[in-house]
């Protein structure tokens, strides 16, 4: 069902293309109630694809530089987090971090107000006009913009977030390690049926309601399918998998982890968020050369 | 390993002598508003086993509220109820599952939560800290009572059982839980996982996390004003409305929990008046709350209370 398409290359090509026609033209404002003694926090405002006017938070650690970075990729939330939650805030200290809030997320709302559920499916009926067509885009526009701060070592760029944090990776080369939580892209078609629950949820309730415009969805999810963009990853990647037994397990994921030409570690869910929370910590800090990750811990990690 | 968690840590919140008068007063401005409740068939999202809807209904201040309520397509005339309750940063879920086990289930998007956002809307971050130094006008104010107001909804409805009401929720759904089983007697079990909104003051000193990083943030910018958040704060303290907990309750905490301090849901544990109470607690977890392995015994729970209890 989510055959590769022909034109993969040139519909991703299209949109970068489509993308680079509208400069980001970032605008940072200064947000003090945020800001501590080793961190500085800005609000961000870029243009992405439409063009589309963005929000982001940016922190900026305390001293020289040049810094590692996080880039939290756009999530299927309304919310967007300045670090997630029950992440230290320390860890501003260490990294750059940069979260975008996609088309649609709360402070990137306005004209288009995303409902969730609802994101997965909006306009899927159309492969250029499907809404994660404007995300993936504007988490493309996100890796270029902090790719132009001169506080960045750009040895040692993290992309995190879900599907959109391996599907940017897959579209630009500036990531150089990628933590990615498959969700919504891998084998969807496939999957989708398997589950009751949201996001993945969306697609049921769309083909129970529109079963005549299956074969036009399953064509526009094939676009964004992990395992065709798998190719394209040159990045190091920590692919985390859910637990044994789930849709997306280890075993589930293997066909996209044996397609990622770089380095890929696997982790399949502890069923524990301290233990998968505390090895995507360890493993970022090690591959940033980040001696004393404790300190950068939540205290109930430490 | 992590550092052991004391289990009789004792907070440092006190309850205000016109606690339960402040309450009061409250919520007798919130029953003068009429309910006007209004549900909207979703059929986008209806499916064979359950029938999904938009709901509505006025709460605090006139603010119109947003829920989804989910019924079960086969059911008894009457059947028991789950009000659902979200956490901070969640956006609130189709309670499609809660439906599926039996319940006609309502999970309640509070003020500023999407769809209840449109005269109310301080944003994520900053609902914490909105107005925090005034408790006539703190956010939670009315948050608490939009979310309470939902056990108005579930009895004016003619298929609920209004003596099988559950509550449940995790994180600031486990803080909701807490402050709903307190002030509704309508309650009769409720399940409080990983629950935020109790021991505030305790939390930003043990942990260094968003979402109760937004206190500290806004005590750095504005330390003069300390006393008067923990004046407000004593008032919204999961703490200080479970000892009018009657109904059985269980509770989990992770005592790994990098977002609620463990040591929060112990001192929150031990001032619960009902003596039908639980606490499971799981080491090597975080703010799942070892959420895997308690599902199980939270559906046993109300099954037990609320799809058995005739």
């Amino acid at each position: 069902m989510n055959t590769k398409p022909v034109d993969l290359e040139q519909y991703w090509q299209h949109t970068l293309d489509d993308l680079s026609r509208y400069p980001a033209r970032p605008e940072l404002e200064l947000l003090p109630l945020r800001s501590t003694d080793f961190a500085t926090l800005y609000g961000v405002r870029l243009t992405s694809l439409g063009p589309y006017r963005l929000y982001g938070y940016l922190s900026l650690p305390t001293g020289t530089g040049p810094f590692p970075a996080i880039y939290y990729a756009p999530k299927y939330q309304s919310v967007l987090e300045i670090i997630p939650q029950g992440t230290a805030n320390l860890q501003r200290s260490a990294y750059i971090t940069f979260a975008l809030a996609g088309r649609g997320q709360r402070q990137s709302d306005s004209p288009y107000a995303a409902m969730f559920p609802g994101l997965l499916t909006d306009s899927i009926d159309d492969t250029k006009s499907y809404i994660f067509r404007g995300l993936v885009s504007d988490s493309v526009r996100g890796l270029e913009f902090l790719l132009t701060r001169p506080e960045l070592d750009a040895s040692r760029l993290v992309v995190v977030g879900n599907d959109l944090a391996l599907i940017t990776a897959a579209l630009h080369p500036g990531a150089t390690q990628i933590v990615t939580t498959p969700a919504l892209f891998f084998r969807t078609a496939e999957i989708a049926p398997r589950t009751q629950a949201y996001p993945l949820e969306e697609i049921n309730d769309y083909l129970r309601t529109f079963p005549d415009k299956a074969a036009t969805i399953y064509q526009t999810l094939a676009y964004f399918d992990l395992a065709a963009l798998a190719p394209r990853v040159r990045a190091t990647t920590l692919l985390m998998a859910g637990p044994a037994g789930s849709a997306l397990d280890a075993q589930s994921l293997a066909p996209l982890a044996t397609g990622l030409p770089g380095l890929v570690t696997v982790h399949e869910s502890e069923q524990s968020s301290y233990k998968d929370g505390l090895y995507a910590e360890q493993w970022m800090a090690k591959q940033c050369r980040i001696a004393d990750v404790q300190r950068i811990l939540p205290e109930h990690w430490q | 390993m992590p550092k052991a968690v004391a289990a009789d840590y004792q907070s440092k919140v006190t309850k205000p002598t016109d606690f339960e008068a402040f309450w009061q007063r409250v919520w007798r401005q919130a029953k003068a508003i009429p309910l006007s409740p209004e549900l909207v068939p979703d059929p986008l999202r209806t499916s064979d086993d359950v029938e999904v809807f938009e709901v509505f209904y006025d709460s605090l201040d006139r603010l119109r509220i947003a829920a989804w309520y989910c019924r079960p397509s086969r059911r008894a005339e009457q059947s028991p109820a789950i009000l659902f309750l979200p956490g901070y940063q969640m956006d609130p879920p189709i309670p499609k599952e809660w439906a599926r086990k039996g319940y006609l289930a309502l999970s309640v998007a509070p003020r500023g939560k999407l769809r209840s956002l449109r005269q109310f809307n301080p944003g994520y971050p900053n609902l914490l800290t909105h107005n925090i130094i005034d408790r006539q006008t703190y956010a939670y104010r009315g948050f608490y009572v939009d979310a309470w107001r939902g056990i108005d909804f579930l009895l004016s409805r003619p298929e609920v059982d209004p003596t099988r009401i559950g509550v449940t929720g995790t994180s600031q759904g486990g803080g909701l839980t807490i402050s709903t089983a307190g002030m509704r007697p309508e309650v009769c079990a409720a399940a409080a996982g990983a629950p935020y909104l109790c021991g505030f003051m305790d939390a930003i000193e043990l942990t260094h996390t968003y979402p109760y990083e937004e206190i500290n943030d806004y005590l750095r910018l504005y330390p003069d004003r300390r006393s008067m958040v923990e004046e407000t704060l004593a008032y919204f303290d999961g703490i200080n409305f479970a000892d009018q907990i009657t109904c059985p309750i269980i509770v989990n905490i992770g005592l790994q929990d990098n977002v609620c301090p463990p040591e929060t849901g112990y001192a929150l544990f031990s001032r619960i008046g009902a003596s039908n109470k639980r606490l499971y607690t799981y080491d090597g977890h975080g703010h799942d709350a070892g959420r895997y392995q308690h599902s199980a015994i939270v559906d046993q729970f109300f099954a037990h209370h609320l799809l058995s209890a005739r």
